[in-house]
């Protein structure tokens, strides 16, 4: 297939025409040539204030194959992946079962073959996700599982963590932490502040996730093993992470999502169920700090914390309702409407050259004779979301109806192409 | 004068002028209330349900009473027996039971915001008769109407609220109301039970010295201590709860001064409150029971003409 995106700004450090607008003609998932439109395509793609940089990769999404596939499919997941401008997506171990084996990361694999997106299975550390016995870690490494956590459920026990941390040492793993102390206010609905005085909601402080940050640090430096924090949501952790790195220690990383650098617990006075996250929003003082932290480098990537939940899970009260929103179909739109002033080279850093590093994918770069893996994307472009245009098969996002600024057009990968509608 | 709200889910929502607006209401309902036809025709065609998702006597009772006084006609609807335990959602529960032409909720639910989540799905007007640990607002209003009677209004009144500061929907609603009208509030208890930010997000003062807090105070409002949240270690046992925080005949002798003493009940006798003080002559615990009928009358009546179609 030949395909000829007809003028694009090429955002990537790593090209040779970074910060270029040209034609790009990729043949049969190659990149053929770089300047040059004088060619026939099969497929000419020609959309007004394009940008073109290596695909994106998020590292932390939850798909609901198997056992969940009534809140996203594989490929229900996948396509809104492709939407958000995705090309890789780590998705976290809790289905049912989990993915904790051999055969669970292998199934993952096999059954994302063909699609246009990588799906990467993170394996659970622990047998079930339980925190308790440590499971087959060496086997699912060997079988794709690129990164281990898990997910929803932070390993409470810094005794298991500090071995899980040594283990996976052998093989330059990397562990992923959702940083939460869940013996702290475990009935907490919502940040501990005073929105949640006022409002009447159990509150979980920003201690919980300040203890567990301070102690993986410490953790990981005594493994002398690699981890990463995602979904990082108040100002004191990245204070931590940013003394910690002073002192030398390069092996933590961390992320952020989106929906944190927009919204605060001030959002959440009537008691809006789509904006029940874990862990929840905190301050605007706090967002505050994410949003600087974005600028000065204390954050390495975006982590979308894509947890799709089916329509009833959230017309329920506020206590009863499931944590988390369905997000990858937005993670552009929103960071650049939270944060218009950052450069469109600062978000592919974040979305794509860090995160693929971290998790050790082949660098992506956009030159002739490379491989095609990119995503398509306009920064100025405004659009409504909207229930028709969303690919995952779930809807529980705030952002409904909402219209930003920013717009993945689609991404061109696996010598496919998935374009949104215009 | 008419409610700045179509619902009453919580004091916080309220102005001044409707706070005053359902005490003076509640003033003539008790005026109504001593005659001898205490029942008057203002909601007659009117349906209410009253749906208690929580176990509740006294706030039940009290509704429905208010409730055939008005002449309304009433259901009742809890939770334990019931589609709950079929697995209905709360919102299809309100559904089914509003299909069947019924104008106004009244409910009581273990959920924060529960009623605030019903509100944006039904039409029908409703009460919040107390949501999870948020805001019981006709207990705030039948407490405010008894201080101020006792106390000739509420401005510049020092109220003391002890004990269960963290898990009480009465505390909090108390808060808004006294603190909108003008009283000064300061809260009691152990600091496990006191939540952390409450100077900064509701402008009240933070004891935890009961002696000096009640010589410090006009009313002292005692709340429950709930048993039945203690889902973590929040304090060793009622027995020393008891001893910090307990009041007692004696201490009340010692600090010379008549203050008026106010539970929303049920009392655990010997834990928060003795019994020689919850049913000494300083106590008005069943004064308040009283007013919380005519309270919740005023309630009721101004939120059904507030919604023609009630």
């Amino acid at each position: 297939m030949k395909i000829l995106v007809k003028q694009a700004k090429i955002v990537d450090p790593s090209s040779p025409f970074n910060g270029q607008t040209v034609p790009v003609f990729i043949e049969n998932g190659i990149i053929r040539q770089i300047g040059n439109d004088a060619v026939s395509a099969d497929q000419v793609i020609d959309l007004p204030g394009l940008h073109l940089s290596p695909g994106w990769t998020d590292l932390f999404a939850q798909f609901g194959d198997p056992g969940l596939e009534y809140k996203e499919t594989i490929e229900s997941g996948a396509a809104a992946a492709a939407a958000g401008g995705f090309t890789d997506v780590v998705v976290i171990p809790n289905t049912k079962p989990v993915v904790h084996n051999k055969a669970a990361v292998e199934y993952l694999v096999q059954k994302s073959r063909s699609l246009p997106v990588n799906v990467h299975p993170m394996g659970a550390v622990t047998r079930e996700a339980e925190g308790r016995e440590l499971a087959e870690m060496y086997d699912m490494r060997a079988s794709g599982a690129i990164v281990f956590g898990d997910g929803l459920h932070p390993i409470q026990s810094a005794g298991l963590l500090v071995k899980a941390l040594q283990y996976i040492k052998a093989f330059d793993g990397l562990l992923i932490q959702v940083p939460e102390d869940r013996s702290i206010n475990p009935h907490g609905l919502m940040n501990e502040g005073i929105v949640s005085t006022r409002l009447g909601l159990p509150g979980k402080p920003v201690l919980a996730e300040e203890l567990i940050v301070a102690r993986d640090i410490e953790l990981a430096a005594y493994a002398g093993s690699r981890l990463h924090f995602t979904g990082i949501s108040a100002g004191v952790s990245l204070e931590l992470i940013r003394k910690a790195r002073a002192k030398g220690n390069t092996l933590i990383s961390c992320s952020v999502t989106p929906a944190h650098l927009f919204f605060s617990d001030e959002d959440l006075q009537e008691y809006d169920t789509n904006l029940k996250v874990n862990p929840p929003f905190r301050t605007p003082a706090d967002r505050k700090a994410l949003q600087q932290a974005i600028t000065d480098g204390t954050i390495d990537t975006i982590a979308s914390h894509h947890l799709p939940h089916e329509y009833d899970s959230k017309v329920v009260e506020f206590e009863y309702a499931k944590s988390g929103m369905t997000s990858l179909e937005t993670v552009y739109a929103v960071l650049r409407t939270a944060l218009p002033g950052v450069s469109q080279e600062k978000w592919v850093e974040l979305l794509s050259v860090n995160p693929a590093k971290l998790i050790g994918l082949p660098a992506k770069t956009i030159r002739e004779g490379e491989p095609a893996s990119l995503t398509l994307f306009q920064p100025d472009v405004q659009w409504t979301v909207g229930t028709a245009s969303l690919r995952s098969r779930s809807r529980n996002t705030p952002f409904l109806g909402r219209t930003l600024t920013g717009k993945v057009a689609g991404i061109i990968h696996k010598n496919q192409v998935v374009l949104n509608q215009a | 004068m008419s409610l700045s709200t179509k619902h009453l889910l919580g004091i916080r929502d309220l102005t001044r002028d409707d706070i005053a607006l359902y005490l003076n209401t509640a003033r003539h309902f008790k005026e109504v209330l001593q005659r001898p036809v205490k029942k008057v025709p203002s909601l007659r065609d009117v349906t209410i349900v009253n749906l208690f998702y929580e176990n509740s006597t006294r706030t039940r009772i009290s509704f429905e009473l208010a409730e055939k006084r008005l002449s309304a006609d009433t259901i009742n609807f809890t939770a334990s027996g019931s589609s709950v335990s079929k697995g209905e959602t709360l919102l299809d529960t309100v559904n089914n039971i509003l299909s069947m032409k019924v104008d106004m909720v009244v409910m009581r639910h273990s959920a924060s915001g529960a009623p605030h989540f019903l509100a944006k799905h039904i039409p029908a007007a409703i009460v919040n008769a107390g949501d999870g640990i948020n805001e019981h607002p006709t207990q705030a209003l039948l407490d405010a109407l008894s201080i101020s009677e006792k106390m000739g209004g509420l401005e510049g009144v020092k109220v003391a609220i002890i004990g269960d500061i963290l898990h009480s929907r009465v505390a909090l609603s108390n808060i808004y109301l006294l603190t909108k009208m003008g009283a000064k509030v300061t809260v009691c208890g152990p600091p496990t039970l006191i939540p952390r930010y409450i100077r900064e997000s509701l402008g009240v003062e933070v004891s935890y010295n009961l002696r000096e807090t009640l010589e410090w105070c006009d009313v002292a409002n005692v709340l429950r201590i709930q048993l039945e949240r203690q889902n973590q270690v929040l304090f060793s046992s009622l027995r020393e709860y008891n001893l910090a925080y307990g009041i007692s005949r004696r201490m009340l002798e010692e600090i010379k001064k008549d203050i008026v003493i106010m539970h929303p009940g049920p009392i655990n006798r010997g834990v928060e409150l003795d019994s020689d003080v919850a049913d000494s002559g300083q106590s008005i615990i069943l004064q308040q029971v009283e007013n919380g009928v005519a309270v919740r009358m005023a309630v009721l009546y101004l939120l059904s003409s507030q919604n023609p179609t009630a």
